[in-house]
């Protein structure tokens, strides 16, 4: 799983979850991809969830790029726990993606294959997406 | 490279209401810059934009205000959802001046099908004179072999243009395709509680 091997700050705030994404709007590697429509925090489980989808369809070929990393720890306080004494643990990593971005790209097998293993990922990914390809002018 | 002529209004009121009442109307905000002259701020019809803007590095005759201004588009801003065209910079040429472009690289030609294609950059950037740029180049793959790469040296260029990139910056590469592994493909993982080796704040 995506991991930071290292970090400044432990424990940080949320992160801003409006606007659009401002760069890493196309596909840029390979030659289809998966976009956000809406924001979302994605955790690295989530993460890993679409890649195994992806790859175990696409069996041998293909290749999968992933263009988000979850460089954002997301803390949580244990339950039952009184207010106070301080923010809670580091329970989560997440990528902050906003709507616009494509997070996975695949290359090298059909589109029908390429179409049905993206599908698979976005029901691993906790907002709407859609499949889209690489665009030449 | 074409030249495509279209008519702009002057702007006269500025800021985020003004440019969405714009879009709105069918138009586009856009700037025209270059040259030392004091920036223009105009309006352009969107759907003609949209079918000038379908090839790259297109030359614009702006006509505002009665004169004509030739232009080239240097930077575009888009809604990535709806693409719809929110901005468009506009940097004035002349006639005979050598500019410098990016240009996309398209790909033909059937490669190793043992071999998987990755596009490292679909872009070269190249000198060219204003009235000529390529609208893209084309780059032949025919006969590549899986492990290969090509640079942007390798990509013909027409003539009167020159090469700004690197020419060792790769711009395909056929990687060799293999049996995928699951716990290979993403790096690894230095620790299952990254917060215990992480310093404190």
């Amino acid at each position: 799983m995506l991991i930071p091997r290292k970090v400044k700050h432990r424990k940080q705030h949320h992160p801003k979850r409006g606007g659009k994404s401002k760069g890493g709007t196309t596909v840029s590697f390979g030659d289809f991809g998966i976009q956000a429509l809406e924001p979302a925090y994605v955790t690295n489980r989530q993460i890993e969830a679409a890649r195994i989808a992806m790859t175990r369809h696409i069996k041998r070929g293909g290749k999968v790029w992933i263009n988000i990393y979850p460089d954002r720890p997301l803390t949580k306080k244990p339950a039952e726990t009184r207010m106070g004494s301080g923010k809670g643990s580091p329970e989560w990593w997440i990528a902050n993606v906003k709507p616009g971005r494509v997070m996975f790209e695949i290359s090298g097998v059909a589109e029908e294959i390429a179409t049905e293993a993206m599908t698979r990922a976005i029901h691993k990914l906790p907002m709407k997406c859609r499949v889209v390809r690489r665009e030449e002018f | 490279m074409a030249e495509i002529t279209i008519n702009g209004n002057l702007r006269t009121e500025f800021g985020k209401g003004a440019s969405r009442r714009d879009r709105r109307a069918g138009l586009v905000p856009a700037v025209i810059y270059g040259h030392g002259e004091t920036p223009t701020h105009v309006s352009l019809p969107a759907r003609e934009l949209i079918a000038a803007l379908k090839q790259s590095n297109v030359l614009l005759d702006v006509v505002v205000g009665g004169k004509t201004e030739l232009t080239l588009p240097k930077s575009i801003t888009k809604n990535p959802l709806t693409s719809q065209l929110e901005h468009i910079d506009l940097v004035l040429v002349r006639r005979g001046e050598r500019v410098t472009v990016e240009v996309p690289v398209h790909t033909t030609g059937e490669h190793d099908r043992d071999g998987i294609l990755e596009h490292v950059n679909n872009v070269i950037t190249v000198e060219a004179e204003a009235t000529s740029i390529p609208s893209f180049l084309t780059l032949d793959l025919t006969g590549m072999k899986a492990g290969l790469s090509l640079y942007a040296a390798d990509v013909p260029l027409p003539a009167g243009t020159t090469l700004v990139s690197d020419p060792h910056m790769p711009v395909v590469h056929l990687s060799e395709r293999a049996t995928p592994s699951e716990d290979t493909a993403v790096a690894a993982t230095p620790a299952e509680t990254p917060a215990a080796e992480a310093p404190k704040a």
